[in-house]
């Protein structure tokens, strides 16, 4: 076969690279190579098809050894598992398997320990391999999925709070005892325990520290209190502080009106006997406007006295069963006395406004008498059967008023 | 002393290596087997994908060893590191992760850093994509033209084997189909790719 017979095909090209043409035709061949430069543009394509084809030749054998040294160090074992997924099967195992006792010893040492968890590795089950492959992510999106959960969680805790605390700008009075007053609390309870141990009610080295505190009064000699509802209301337990001892008893709730924010307290304590009479009056008609009042009351651990004047004859929004006085009152204020310059108890203070300056309000003392009106027949006397009809506190100065008050005003703790 | 020796030792076995020792290449991945899994598995891997990004490394390595231009200018084991590592951030970053910080598990940079000059990368970029365009165009081939290349051209089968394999008349109907084959071959290579000129002087 003559040059001049072969087109110039891939078969040239191929037979010219392989070497497998006649001196004479490889001559003419190069000669042609050097003035078609269409010849030799296809030439060297050929080339870069076969460096291609070389390459994954090249690559497909190499990565073959590499896949039968990896199952030599995986182990016998696991090289059958794999085996089956891959392409080359046959030539895999038969590699494998006898290779295993050629294995060079020296070799053996230092490798095969650090080798050994992939051994156990090759086996990992589907949900393992998942968890590896998406752990990052996993982690990520669960910490977020945590932190929103609490966060909403801890935002919605909030919110009530805040909602309950301030019912459109309306604060009542009960004070939430924190820690520090706490501390407070039990350095008095201690004093007065060493004092008058005698005189100190039920366990109280061991009694916690209350919960919320307000203040409260005696509505008669023989132990009927009177507080804001709200102070009392979730109480489990109930201790009022007072009397000319300043002793503690333990006391329960009677009777209780939430609208009116009232309750009514008994002390139930066995060494609780009598009062004594009561220095104040309840007013029976709305006080005026303008009146001078003050209060006692415990927003701390002592008795704080406040003045003011009655502001208005309605309270918060309108509300008839109260006034609006402007006497300044702290959280512990609630269920203090009321009272006016003559000594007649007007009302109970029961909470503020937010957002007004010296705002407090205070249920008049009218709500107390018809609630107490209100009472089953027999319960009627049995709280208040001594309701004085004369003020002691009537023309009196002021501080001599308070000394005369203050026996008759009680700290209520409330536990729960 | 002893690093001496280890240095000799290193440079007998890339040596036996380069001259296709074949228990020679695999002393040397079982050598570096463990650095490369560690540092895969550290970086969210699994054990499967830690195999193959070694292998793909020591592919790359030894593709190197091949070259005869090429001096290894540092440890065998800082090498395949390197090789891996960004090969395996290559493979992290196509998965689109969340992106963690990579965890080195060998010093990073290393002392005696790997010197890759940009026309070693290129080189190393034009094989990646030779060999993948190769690989794509022997998979789009289809049969029979697949099995009559892949046998000729890469296992060098002889014509007469294949011809018996594929049912053809004679060897001459076997060549003349291997020829259109590989001129079917050519064009899908071509068809999405060429080497620049700066690869051509490397190839052989």
């Amino acid at each position: 076969m003559s040059y001049t017979e072969l087109p110039p095909s891939d078969e040239l090209l191929e037979r010219y690279e392989r070497g497998e043409l006649a001196d004479a035709q490889r001559a003419a061949f190069e000669e042609r190579l050097l003035t078609d430069p269409s010849l030799s543009g296809r030439l060297r394509d050929y080339r870069e098809v076969m460096a291609g084809l070389r390459l994954v030749a090249q690559r497909r054998a190499l990565r073959e050894k590499l896949v039968a040294i990896q199952a030599r160090i995986d182990g016998p074992a696991s090289a059958a598992t794999r085996a089956s997924s891959l392409a080359s099967t046959e030539k895999f195992v038969v590699v494998g398997q006898p290779a295993e006792s050629a294995r060079p010893v020296p070799m053996a040492e230092p490798v095969i320990p650090a080798a050994r968890p992939l051994l156990r590795a090759s086996w990992v089950n589907p949900a393992r391999a998942l968890w590896r492959a998406h752990r990052t992510t996993m982690a990520v999106a669960a910490s977020v999925a945590i932190l929103s959960a609490f966060s909403t969680l801890y935002l919605t805790a909030v919110w009530k709070n805040y909602q309950r605390q301030s019912s459109n700008g309306y604060a009542l009075l009960r004070r939430e005892v924190e820690k520090i007053k706490r501390t407070q609390t039990a350095i008095i309870r201690d004093i007065n325990a060493s004092s008058s141990a005698n005189n100190v009610v039920g366990d109280d080295n061991a009694s916690p520290a209350a919960s919320f505190s307000g203040s409260g009064f005696a509505l008669s000699s023989n132990g009927f209190l009177v507080t804001s509802y709200h102070v009392v209301k979730d109480a489990d337990s109930l201790l009022v502080e007072g009397g000319p001892l300043h002793q503690r008893y333990r006391a329960t709730t009677v009777y209780r009106d939430e609208a009116r924010d009232i309750a009514i307290l008994r002390i139930t304590d066995r060494r609780f006997h009598t009062l004594g009479r009561l220095p104040y009056t309840f007013k029976k008609t709305t006080a005026d406007l303008g009146e001078r009042v003050y209060t006692l009351g415990y927003p701390r651990e002592d008795v704080v006295y406040g003045e003011g004047a009655l502001a208005s004859k309605t309270g918060f929004q309108g509300d008839t069963s109260f006034y609006q006085v402007s006497v300044p009152v702290n959280p512990g204020n609630s269920g203090g006395p009321l009272l006016d310059d003559r000594g007649n108890l007007i009302g109970i203070i029961s909470g503020r406004q937010l957002d007004v300056q010296s705002a407090a309000f205070a249920v008049k003392s009218t709500a107390l008498l018809h609630l107490l009106a209100n009472l089953p027949a027999d319960d009627t006397a049995r709280v208040h059967p001594d309701l004085p009809r004369t003020s002691q506190l009537t023309g009196v100065r002021r501080p001599d008023q308070i000394k005369r008050l203050q026996d008759f005003v009680f700290v209520v703790k409330v536990y729960n | 002393m002893a690093h001496a020796s280890l240095q000799l030792a290193e440079e007998a076995l890339v040596g036996a290596v380069r001259l296709g020792d074949e228990r020679a290449l695999e002393r040397l991945y079982r050598l570096h087997y463990p650095m490369v899994a560690q540092m895969v598995r550290t970086n969210s891997g699994s054990d499967d994908e830690a195999k193959d990004i070694y292998q793909e490394t020591v592919i790359v390595f030894y593709e190197k060893l091949l070259q005869p231009e090429f001096v290894l200018t540092c440890q065998v084991k800082t090498y395949l590191y390197a090789v891996a590592r960004r090969l395996w951030l290559k493979r992290l970053a196509e998965r689109n992760r969340f992106a963690t910080p990579f965890a080195d598990t060998e010093t990073w940079p290393p002392d005696n850093v790997v010197a890759e000059t940009p026309r070693d990368e290129r080189w190393a970029f034009g094989q990646e994509q030779r060999y993948h365009q190769m690989e794509a165009s022997l998979l789009q081939l289809g049969e029979p033209c697949r099995s009559l290349l892949e046998g000729f051209y890469l296992r060098d089968r002889s014509m007469t084997e294949l011809m018996n394999e594929h049912g053809y008349a004679n060897t001459d109907t076997a060549k003349t189909q291997k020829y259109k084959c590989l001129a079917r071959l050519r064009k899908l290579f071509f068809a999405t790719w060429r080497p620049t000129e700066d690869d051509d002087d490397y190839n052989r």
